[in-house]
């Protein structure tokens, strides 16, 4: 059982916390994903659970045994690192078998268990060569060999990817996927990449100022972020921030930005939202909620004009990004390659409001979730 | 102090797993590019295990073992390889290198020999010659054997013969080897006192390196037959390994 159960976990500085009281259980064979701006606190959050930060408060379960005071080499958990950590002067194999060498495995092992992680990692050709000589998605390969050979039931990866370009990170996020199916192991990854974070984790924490802001599955994330920060973080384009006005109109609620009024769902909670009538909330409306043309498969009652100005279209090939300014504020809308507009022209768009975001404008939390 | 630690962690080329791959003397270049540290520090391993002198033979074996293992592109660990080759050919090696030393200063003495009296007769010429080639024979015969001996375990008798049919036919690497180490020794004379830590750091390593590149593919060819062989064989359930 590899299952990790954090339980009030804070660590401090001085007077300084930069972890405050993190609670969160992670099933065994799960690939959770920790995400958030620079200096959130996930890499000493997974510091802490490899034991190589000293945890100041709370408690720190792995398998079910408290590991607080127990030695990283004792925790059953081996961790791949952003800049690899090779040893230059060994080889690659010596990097692998490093770990079972000091624990005095015997050779026949040693030797089954780096051929097979270098297979599976397709490196069996670079096993006697030294790190200097290979790419950075190579390096990265034989950390992840090196932790595979232990074959821990924790693997910690703190932004392995982040020294890659685009290109390579995009495979060697695929091969991380696959590996964790494979290996059926728990994998706690750290990232900063929103991207990395929806494609490879079966749950995301968003963390923000060392605390947990929301955890859930990345479709939830994106569909139903509980605050203003975790809707902004999650998706790219980022959503549209607007400041809105709750009206009512009958018995159904507009939100006004700029004198256009965008109908709210009826799905959602009329009473939760009634409080906030005639008041000011902030509005979310993602870049791909906008569209040149009312979507047969969205209901006639979710759909709304809405008009901006353009300032500037960019082609992403199978998009575009128009940037658009409306009531004072700069939008993004995602649409078809095919929709021309001149820039600084008036455009209009259909605004999908069945996927509309409303947050509370002090305390910045969903108003409806 | 960046530019320090940058010459270990900058990004290298990568290797490339379809990458075209080199023979010959590109090879043993590249070999000696990547490996020429562990060929110093074999080196001085041999110096040592050599000291007592009648472990010499057990030294180039486990040399020769080592070497096999750079020229195959495997993993070596370089003290525990040396030590654990010296102790297993170590009476193999020593009866081994008693014959072909034997042999050698035989063909030396034969040579010598003829060649004092061809200087009055020209008709001990050719002796001198048949002695010559002899001896030259004999010792590309011992770099066989010796890389034979370290890459599979043969009765003495078979591996001999598996020297010498290789040696017939592929005598110009072993050769090539052995000049190569002869133009090093060579070096180091012409060279001296400049040269005074050659033989202390790449002489006998670079030397044997050459030998066992040189005979590697002879010796593989050489082997397979018997495996061939042996496994036709084996359905009768008798395995003879006549060559």
């Amino acid at each position: 059982m590899a299952s990790i159960s954090l339980k009030g976990l804070n660590k401090t500085y001085g007077p300084l916390t930069v972890v405050h009281d993190i609670d969160l259980d992670i099933a065994d064979k799960e690939f959770i994903i920790l995400v958030g701006p620079s200096g959130c606190g996930k890499s000493t959050t997974l510091r802490m659970i490899a034991g190589l930060e000293e945890i100041s408060g709370g408690e720190l379960r792995i398998g079910g045994d408290v590991v607080n005071d127990v030695p990283s080499k004792d925790r059953d958990i081996a961790m791949v690192f952003q800049n690899y950590a090779l040893y230059p002067h060994m080889t690659v194999y010596k990097n692998m078998a490093f770990g079972l060498e000091l624990r005095r495995a015997p050779r026949d092992l040693i030797d089954a268990q780096v051929t097979a992680a270098a297979d599976i990692l397709d490196i069996s050709h670079l096993l006697n060569r030294k790190p200097k000589a290979l790419s950075g998605g190579q390096r990265q390969r034989v950390a992840l060999g090196r932790a595979m050979v232990r074959n821990p039931a924790v693997f910690l990866l703190d932004e392995p990817l982040s020294n890659l370009d685009a290109k390579l990170r995009g495979t060697m996020r695929s091969e991380i996927a696959k590996l964790h199916k494979r290996l059926s192991a728990t994998f706690v990854y750290v990232t900063h990449d929103q991207v990395e974070a929806m494609t490879m984790a079966d749950r995301i924490v968003v963390m923000k100022d060392g605390r947990i802001q929301q955890v859930d599955t990345p479709q939830q994330l994106y569909d139903r972020p509980v605050n203003i920060f975790v809707a902004g973080f999650i998706g790219a384009p980022p959503i549209n921030l607007l400041p809105a006005t709750i009206a009512r109109r009958g018995d159904q609620f507009v939100a006004i930005f700029d004198a256009q009024e965008l109908p709210l769902p009826s799905h959602y909670d009329k009473t939760r939202i009634a409080a906030y009538e005639g008041r000011e909330v902030v509005l979310g409306i993602r870049p791909e909620n906008f569209h040149e043309l009312p979507p047969a498969d969205i209901p006639q009652q979710h759909l709304a004009p809405f008009t901006g100005i353009a300032d500037l279209a960019e082609p992403m090939g199978s998009e575009v990004h128009l940037n658009i300014t409306a009531g004072g504020r700069n939008l993004i809308a995602r649409l078809s390659p095919r929709f021309k507009v001149a820039v600084g022209s008036e455009v209009r768009l259909i605004a999908d409001t069945s996927q509309m975001q409303l947050f509370d404008k002090d305390t910045e939390r969903s108003i409806h979730h | 102090m960046r530019w320090l630690r940058e010459t270990w962690t900058k990004e290298g080329p990568g290797i490339a797993k379809d990458a075209a791959t080199k023979h010959g003397l590109a090879l043993f270049a590249d070999i000696i590019r990547r490996e020429w540290w562990e060929m110093v520090k074999l080196n001085l391993l041999f110096i040592l295990a050599s000291l007592p002198v009648v472990t010499i033979p057990a030294a180039l074996a486990a040399m020769a073992s080592v070497s096999v293992a750079l020229v195959e592109d495997r993993n070596i660990y370089l003290g525990r390889d040396f030590c654990a080759a010296f102790r297993k050919y170590g009476w193999q090696a020593t009866m081994a290198g008693f014959i072909m030393s034997s042999a050698i200063a035989l063909g030396v003495y034969a040579a010598v020999t003829y060649g004092s009296l061809a200087t009055g007769d020209l008709l001990f010429a050719v002796p001198l010659a048949i002695s010559v080639a002899a001896t030259g024979f004999i010792c590309v015969v011992a770099c066989h054997d010796l890389v034979l001996m370290v890459m599979r375990d043969l009765p003495l008798a078979q591996r001999l013969r598996l020297a010498a049919i290789a040696s017939l036919a592929r005598p110009l690497p072993a050769i090539g080897a052995i000049g190569f180490g002869a133009a090093l020794w060579l070096v180091h004379i012409l060279l001296y006192p400049i040269s005074i830590f050659m033989p202390a750091t790449l002489n006998f390593s670079f030397g044997m390196f050459a030998v066992t590149f040189a005979v590697h593919r002879a010796a593989v060819e050489s082997l397979s037959r018997i495996s061939v062989r042996t496994s036709r064989e084996g359905g009768a359930g008798a395995v003879t390994q006549n060559i």
